[in-house]
């Protein structure tokens, strides 16, 4: 289109000779703004442009708040009711709504995990971690991430971030930095790293009130952790505010029985009201084991006969089960003969059968180095039994913890 | 008019003698006057504004669209993902090619038509049908974005208040570009982005008159859209650091495939858009709903495809798809855009070429770090870098495509390997296609808009390129007249430059200096009439003209000793040097 230049452009009057304007005295191509009316018209204009605009973005940024929302409890729903696909179909729908939401992302990042997605959710978590390094929550979010895929270093650095971050609102950060440390510990536990563990467990007993329930959760851990002692003073500070404490009483008792003091493990049991599977399980193996104690003060020269030869036999049969063919002999028991190191096995054999004429109670009786080489014999078969043969029966289990009780060996 | 105005008041006499005053400061005649320039800037403003606000309205047009059409999930049901485009197709064909047949093509290409041919107009209805059919198009999942059509919003709105405001020709020319600048600052959030792709792609060139304007322009626009958007940027782009200079070479690989994908995007669209434009008319109404189905039929595997899709690229950049999966994607978002945009339907290339740029570079990201697991291959970054590696390979705008990486991603440590890439990617498709996209689109639609390109391809002859040097020597302003007739008998020549001193220069004709009017010991001074301007070596023949005017010839001079004679230019001489220079003709070119 042709810019119409026989009028003025200014004052709109037709121009004159030689392109000026008459009126305004203005050159055809001047331009000059006399008049306030067209900053006035589009000044106007703005303003009713603001507010149509304003009145169209919010009627649809509503509508999209809603969706968003709606989405967002979809894809919760969905991850409750482990169906993990579609909730991540319905969280990335309820982020293209509302794409800053945070909750509504840290909802994916779950969904991605439940539905296996580990490296999609590990790049979303490092993405949040970038924004917000001192999130707490994201932090234990990426520890949890990382000792799934068996990342230990970075997981235990993730927990301790945790631990030293920032709560988001709404979540109390004492609660969640106790629930984080008993999180972390027991990864610790289950990576073998007891030191840190320790520590960490440490520093929930710092914080932990004694009245707290948790309490009996960290002496259980102190337990798995291998210090049964803190765990038997952990329990026994629960039982001094609330005497009747079953579980108290028999984790004190497991505590003791583990901490190699059985008869505070049995005292422990007798204090218990009612009888548990677990209680049961424990007094029976306290009495297979005082049973197989040759060792034991109280025991006469028969019983002390007697209990040796419960042992020797026992041993044998665990030899029998490794597939020992003297053991196998002796026991009659024709099981597999895929043994795994013959030679070593051979040397057991050789020494039961230097043993076996020995175990009759008569022979036994007043005989107290045969006792103890037989006994011996029984506990280096069992510790050699249980690295390569599987899992002990309780009869073997009772030995074994004779033997860590008498040779000072860790099982 | 004024008076009509209040005419329907009671004329108290305070009422009377306020309205008076009133008019006298407000009136045509009034206190307080604007010059044009200043009030281009004013303008600029204020169509950064209003061009926002249509941007706005735009985006929320196409979400509602979207919601509307396919539903709100970002995985719709399978008969509305194969049904919706292919309908939509059909009614918007119908509507553009009865009602609005210059929405369809693109919008870079019609602002640059305002600007070269139509005098800086564009229809309001072509505004118009951009916008409905726009949002339309690309809500009901047709593989196009909204950049290109809020580029000729901004620029129609621009148009418009230019024509309203009855601007002189020359702005009225210049402010379809402004407007282009703000609607491309407000669709991408990203203001330096908007005024380098107008100066590089629409005007090309930087004039100080017109920067002024599209930076408020832009500015202005993206300040709407942040008060009203949010400002957020597009993407939620993960944090990058380049840990060993190593990585630059592997990323250079990213430049070579994103080379090749660009070239074979612009094949695909050179070869499939002509066919298509020479089907029967009747067609016209059919094309973009086939188009659509074929992108429904594709979205039911791969619903990425659909739209602009800047949510999928969000979800790329995150690692959410395989390797090989995105690799799928790229392809299939190639056949569905060239399908969408060849077929006329309205919508615009930058956000599907940002698209295949992200899943491309993800997708070498991922393969990367498959094969290379000793180096560290952000995904993220990966899919940033290829989107600027793409769109210099196919929109051909190097510098626009560097900034917008930098502004999209707010990180600086990118841009290394941005500018790696978009380099590699930008030499490939140049050298393989010679004319640059949006160039082939206007001449396949029968226009000879310039091409930017290859202006800042053609060589700039400079006054070196044409001067001669001085036979003899120059005549100097002191010596005599009888001296210096001796020296000009032994040069050939009508006329002779004389130095007047202090790097002054004049020039004498043959016919002046032989005149035995003049005595013969007056000094050559006396017969000097006027100095001439002197020019330099690096000057171009462009200004080197402008100061010839009729002047027989003019001096150069040292800059560094402006009495230094260097060289004589003349208009002979430029002609010589323009003849030599030989330049390509217009119809050699490739067009086809």
């Amino acid at each position: 289109m042709k810019q119409e230049t026989t009028y003025c452009t200014i004052c709109r009057k037709p121009l004159g000779e030689h392109g000026r304007c008459g009126y305004c005295d203005s050159a055809a191509n001047d331009w000059k703004l006399h008049d306030w009316r067209p900053l006035l018209t589009l000044a106007l204009l703005i303003v009713l442009g603001f507010s149509f605009t304003s009145l169209v973005v919010s009627s649809f940024h509503e509508k999209e708040v809603a969706l968003a929302a709606e989405y967002y409890g979809k894809g919760s729903r969905a991850l409750d009711e482990k169906r993990p696909a579609e909730a991540v179909d319905a969280l990335e729908t309820a982020l293209a709504f509302s794409h800053d939401d945070f909750q509504s992302q840290l909802k994916l990042t779950d969904a991605l995990l439940a539905s296996g997605a580990t490296s999609e959710a590990h790049a979303q978590l490092q993405f949040f971690l970038d924004q917000h390094p001192h999130n707490a929550l994201i932090n234990r979010k990426m520890a949890r991430l990382e000792a799934r895929n068996k990342h230990v270093d970075e997981a235990v650095n993730y927990y301790q971030n945790a631990i030293e971050g920032e709560w988001p609102e709404g979540m109390d950060p004492l609660a969640q930095r106790i629930a984080t440390r008993f999180e972390a510990a027991e990864y610790l536990i289950s990576q073998g790293r007891n030191e840190k563990a320790e520590s960490t467990l440490l520093e929930l007993a710092s914080v932990l009130r004694t009245t707290s329930p948790e309490q009996g959760r960290l002496a259980s851990l102190f337990l798995k952790n291998g210090d049964p002692a803190r765990a038997v003073s952990v329990y026994q500070a629960q039982l001094d505010v609330k005497k009747n404490d079953a579980a108290a009483i028999l984790g004190a008792a497991q505590a003791s029985f583990a901490a190699g003091n059985y008869p505070a493990a049995r005292h422990y049991l007798a204090e218990l009201k009612s009888e548990t599977a677990e209680s049961r399980a424990l007094l029976d193996q306290l009495d297979r084991m005082e049973n197989l104690d040759p060792f034991a003060q109280s025991a006469t020269g028969q019983i002390r006969a007697q209990r040796t030869m419960a042992a020797f036999r026992i041993a044998l049969e665990r030899m029998a089960a490794c597939g020992v063919p003297f053991a196998q002999a002796m026991t009659h028991r024709a099981q597999s003969t895929n043994i795994k190191d013959p030679a070593l096995w051979s040397g057991f054999a050789k020494w039961a059968e230097q043993l076996s004429p020995m175990m009759t109670e008569r022979k036994l009786r007043g005989r107290d180095d045969v006792i103890e080489s037989t006994m011996r014999f029984a506990f280096q078969a069992e510790m050699t039994a249980q690295k390569q043969c599987g899992a002990p029966t309780p009869n073997d289990q009772a030995l074994l913890l004779l033997a860590r009780e008498r040779l000072g060996v860790q099982q | 008019m004024n008076s009509r105005r209040g005419d329907y008041l009671p004329q108290t006499p305070v009422r009377r003698k306020y309205f008076d005053t009133l008019r006298r400061i407000l009136g045509p005649s009034g206190l307080v006057s604007i010059r044009e320039e200043q009030f281009f800037l004013i303008l600029a403003i204020a169509i950064g504004i209003l061009a926002g606000f249509c941007v706005v309205l735009f985006r929320v047009a196409i979400g509602a669209a979207r919601i509307w059409l396919l539903g709100s999930s970002m995985h719709p049901s399978v008969p509305r993902v194969v049904l919706v485009p292919a309908v939509m197709g059909v009614f918007i064909a119908i509507v553009a090619v009865r009602f609005f047949p210059r929405v369809r093509g693109s919008g870079v290409n019609q602002t640059k038509g305002a600007l070269y041919i139509y005098d800086g107009y564009i229809a309001g209805e072509t505004v118009i049908g951009k916008f409905f059919l726009s949002a339309l198009a690309i809500g009901s999942g047709h593989s196009l974005g909204p950049e290109d059509p809020s580029l000729q919003i901004g620029a129609g709105i621009a148009s418009a208040l230019g024509r309203w405001l009855k601007l002189s020709k020359e702005r009225l020319r210049l402010v379809a570009p402004v407007g282009a600048a703000a609607g491309v600052a407000a669709a991408f959030n990203a203001p330096i982005t908007a005024v380098l792709f107008v100066i590089e792609e629409v005007i090309g060139r930087w004039t100080a008159g017109i920067l002024g304007a599209v930076v408020l322009s832009a500015i202005s626009s993206v300040v709407v859209e942040r008060w009203f958007m949010g400002d957020q940027p597009l993407f939620r782009v993960p944090v990058y650091h380049l840990d060993h200079p190593a990585e630059l070479l592997v990323y250079a690989v990213l430049g070579v495939t994103g080379g090749i994908a660009s070239l074979v995007f612009v094949k695909v669209i050179k070869n499939i858009r002509p066919r298509l434009r020479r089907l029967p008319q009747w067609s016209q109404y059919l094309q973009p709903g086939v188009a659509g189905l074929l992108i429904g039929f594709i979205a039911i595997w791969y619903p990425q495809v659909m739209g602009a899709g800047y949510e999928w690229m969000d979800l790329a950049m995150h690692n959410r798809f395989p390797w090989q999966v995105l690799g799928i994607i790229v392809g299939l978002k190639m056949l569905s855009t060239a399908l969408s945009f060849a077929t006329g339907t309205p919508g615009g290339l930058f956000a599907p070429v940002l698209f295949m740029g992200a899943m491309l570079g993800a997708s070498v990201a991922m393969l990367e770090q498959q094969l290379l697991p000793a180096i560290t291959v952000p995904v993220g970054a990966y899919a940033l870098v290829g989107m600027g590696a793409l769109f210099a390979g196919i929109l051909r705008a190097p510098m626009t495509s560097v900034f917008m990486i930098l502004e999209v991603s707010g990180n600086y440590s990118i841009i290394l390997p941005v500018i790696i890439c978009n380099t590699i990617s930008y030499l490939i498709s140049r050298g393989f296609q010679e004319v640059p996209l949006f160039d082939l689109l206007s001449r396949q639609d029968g226009l000879d808009l310039p091409s930017l390109e290859e202006e800042r391809e053609h060589e700039i002859l400079r006054v070196e390129d044409a001067m001669h040097p001085v036979l003899g020597r120059a005549l100097l302003g002191d010596e005599t007249i009888a001296s210096a007739r001796g020296i000009a008998a032994s040069i050939e020549g009508t006329h002779f430059l004389v130095s007047l001193g202090e790097g002054r220069w004049s020039v004498v004709s043959r016919e002046t200096l032989i005149n035995p009017m003049h005595d013969d010991c007056s000094p050559v001074r006396v017969l000097v009439r006027a100095r001439v301007p002197r020019l330099y070596q690096d000057q171009s023949l462009d200004v080197a003209l402008r100061f010839l005017r009729d002047r027989p010839m003019l001096p150069v001079v040292h800059r560094g000793n402006f009495d230094l004679l260097m060289g004589v230019v003349s208009v002979q001489d430029i002609l010589r040097a323009y003849r030599k220079s030989g330049l390509a003709e217009p119809e050699t070119v490739e067009v086809f």
